[in-house]
């Protein structure tokens, strides 16, 4: 044992006691953070997780071929526009009361039909029109009241007339719950829809698609132009008053308000170039533009970090600085850009403001296929939603939320992954 | 004009380098013969690691590093315009203090070199190359049979022997070879002075070193740099057996340095 004296045993204890305080503190704020990130994403998926479901209900209907086919027996969109799929709907599901005869009665009851219901009908039959002339069994989507009733979001302690739904529509939901004629199923049309003003048939996939396709361009335009600006800065700018300022500037880019880049778009993009309103094309450069000095950040420390042996060896052989750069140390800073760049992009598919600007805040029923069609964001979209009065929307901005924080996980794990993929050469 | 009498490789007529407003060396005039080994010793910061990164202009990628005087280099002027340093690198390889390889195979460290410059078109040229400058550094037995393995995962005497490979893969006149061997064990030295003195039959080899011993063993003329000036320069075995001036004697036999 070594000997110790009485300051020294102090000291000592001293020490370990702040060492043992620093590590409380630490793990608290870590648990802390947990602990509040768990509240969020539960209470987000707990009002969220109830848009996975759609009420639905069963009708049986029988169309005739002659009223939608043409004459080579193909499915004629002329002759389908004259046909009343609504009335079709609403006479199949009336026959579920018969004993309602009035007017107004049965006008509240067809209201519990979704209003996109006969639409629905329509697309099944131009998909196959071979069910023509059958008596079919056929799933509709209900209205949104409906579908938060059943679902239990429908709040019924309310005055009968400031309420949505009457007292004689809720015991007919009842009934035809009780029937299992309406079912809370699976909603597909979530997924493989686009907005829509009825929350039945709004879908988070014209969003995605528009998202996507607007980090595609995000993504073309800054990365190449980062990465040959921070060689640049690394490797050939001559240290000096330019220099300096180039990078001061650099750092202040990334500190600028998003919206300002849309302002910025607005003008270059849509006023001086002309480019369409509402594009993926127009919103991917805007983000592009705010994502660049993040990755230009992150790729010079990257570049930095690797050795500077690797760059001698390299010109020691006679290989020029561009070969240097391009053969040996950009590979290396690699892992690096990429973590960078994956965070931008994080940054970028999280970003609303820009995107108000340049008119991607649109209500947009189709999803879209090209660069230029008219699209919108996920962002956006949650945005737009959480702003509907229809109850129902408000579950489906919380589930298309979950929708953006896992793409948002994928993409960072899809970093630490690649990462250490990379990291596993040096 | 090349002069052939003497076998000069490198003729250097008052070079001075300065690092800004800093002055390392001062007016510097040396030659060196052709397929000798030349060393350089002095205490640190005497100036003989810039002066050997003139000699393949290793010194262009400090930024406000400049270079005065004359480096002639089989008669022409390395630093005059008509040289592109990517060229004269290629005629003068170099080998750094610590065992650099790149962070790939074996294989892809010795054939980059020859890759860049052309040397080498198909795969099978380029394979002949890599043995064959592998067997000159003396390693091809060792490493025959992982030449896909990455070059890091060698041992520090090997990697060092792989750098030296990958200058010579290239063809070059001059090896220049700042301190190789100081991150290195005793046997590891061992190997890559054997290597130099095999090597110095076909190329002119310039070292740096910190070791006297070193310079003793492997060279056969020895420059004595100090403070940025050259003091002495000669024969190895007269510099360290009867040098002519007090520095030199001082600094042999350990006074300082």
């Amino acid at each position: 044992m070594i000997d110790k004296n009485i300051d020294q045993l102090k000291r000592l204890k001293l020490r370990k006691n702040a060492e043992m305080r620093l590590k409380v503190y630490g793990i608290l704020s870590i648990s802390l953070a947990l602990i509040m990130l768990a509240t969020l994403m539960i209470s987000i998926g707990l009002s969220g997780y109830s848009a996975l479901q759609q009420a639905y209900v069963k009708l049986e209907i029988n169309v005739d071929s002659k009223k939608v086919l043409d004459e080579k027996g193909g499915f004629s969109n002329q002759k389908a526009l004259l046909v009343n799929w609504d009335g079709i709907v609403s006479n199949s599901f009336i026959t579920n009361f018969p004993e309602i005869t009035k007017r107004s009665e049965k006008r509240s009851l067809r209201a519990l039909m979704s209003s996109n219901a006969g639409y629905e009908l329509r697309q099944y039959f131009q998909k196959n029109p071979d069910d023509l002339d059958e008596n079919i069994t056929i799933w509709l989507s209900a209205s949104d009241d409906f579908d938060q009733y059943m679902k239990g979001r429908f709040n019924t302690s309310v005055d009968e007339k400031d309420r949505r739904l009457s007292n004689q529509q809720l015991k007919w939901i009842d009934f035809l719950a009780m029937e299992k004629i309406s079912k809370l199923k699976f909603n597909t049309s979530f997924f493989v829809n686009a907005d829509s003003r009825e929350p039945e048939s709004a879908g988070i996939l014209g969003a995605v698609v528009g998202s996507t396709l607007t980090l595609t361009i995000t993504i073309l335009f800054a990365l190449p132009l980062a990465v040959m600006a921070s060689v640049y800065l690394e490797y050939f700018a001559k240290p000096g008053r330019l220099t300096d300022f180039i990078e001061v500037n650099i750092n202040n880019l990334a500190a600028i308000p998003s919206i300002v880049f849309g302002l910025l778009g607005l003008s270059v993009f849509l006023g001086f170039f002309g480019l369409p309103r509402s594009a993926p094309l127009v919103g991917g450069l805007c983000l592009g533009l705010m994502t660049i000095p993040t990755i230009i950040i992150a790729s010079r420390a990257s570049i930095r970090a690797v050795p500077p042996s690797i760059k001698d060896a390299a010109l020691a052989l006679g290989a020029s600085r561009m070969q240097a750069a391009l053969h040996h140390v950009l590979p290396l800073a690699a892992p690096g850009i990429l973590t960078g760049t994956i965070i931008g992009m994080a940054q970028a598919l999280g970003e609303t403001a820009p995107l108000l600007m340049i008119g991607m805040v649109a209500f947009i029923i189709e999803t879209p296929d090209s660069f230029t069609s008219a699209a919108t964001a996920m962002p956006v979209q949650i945005f737009m939603w959480s702003d509907s009065a229809e109850r129902a929307f408000y579950e489906r901005s919380s589930l298309a939320i979950l929708f953006l924080v896992g793409f948002l996980i994928i993409m960072n794990s899809l970093a630490v992954f690649l990462r250490r993929k990379f990291e596993k050469k040096w | 004009m090349v002069d052939k009498k003497n076998n000069l490789k490198f003729k250097t007529k008052n070079v001075s380098v300065f690092y800004g407003s800093k002055q390392a060396i001062n007016k510097i005039s040396l030659d060196i013969e052709e397929k000798q080994i030349t060393a350089l010793i002095g205490p640190s910061g005497c100036g003989k690691s810039t002066f050997l990164r003139c000699l393949n202009r290793m010194n262009d990628v400090i930024s406000n590093c400049s270079v005065n005087g004359k480096i002639l280099l089989d008669g022409n002027n390395i630093y005059s315009d008509e040289i592109d340093p990517v060229l004269l690198r290629a005629k003068v390889g170099m080998v750094f203090q610590k065992p650099n390889p790149f962070p790939k195979s074996i294989f892809e460290n010795i054939a980059y070199g020859p890759r860049i410059h052309g040397i080498g078109n198909n795969r099978a040229e380029l394979t002949d190359l890599v043995h064959h400058s592998l067997e000159q550094a003396g390693l091809i037995d060792e490493v025959k049979d992982r030449l896909d393995d990455i070059a890091t995962g060698l041992s520090g005497g090997q990697q060092q022997r792989i750098c030296i490979a990958r200058a010579i893969a290239v063809n070059p006149d001059v090896i220049l070879m700042d301190e190789p061997c100081s991150a290195l064990d005793p046997i590891a030295t061992a190997k890559i002075e054997e290597l130099m003195s095999s090597l110095s039959k076909s190329y002119t080899i310039i070292i740096v070193t910190h070791s006297m011993q070193q310079a003793g063993r492997v060279s056969q003329k020895t420059a004595f740099f100090h403070m940025g000036d050259l003091i002495e320069y000669g024969e190895t075995p007269k510099i360290f057996t009867q040098p002519d001036q007090q520095k030199t004697q001082d600094y042999i036999t350990g006074r300082f340095g």
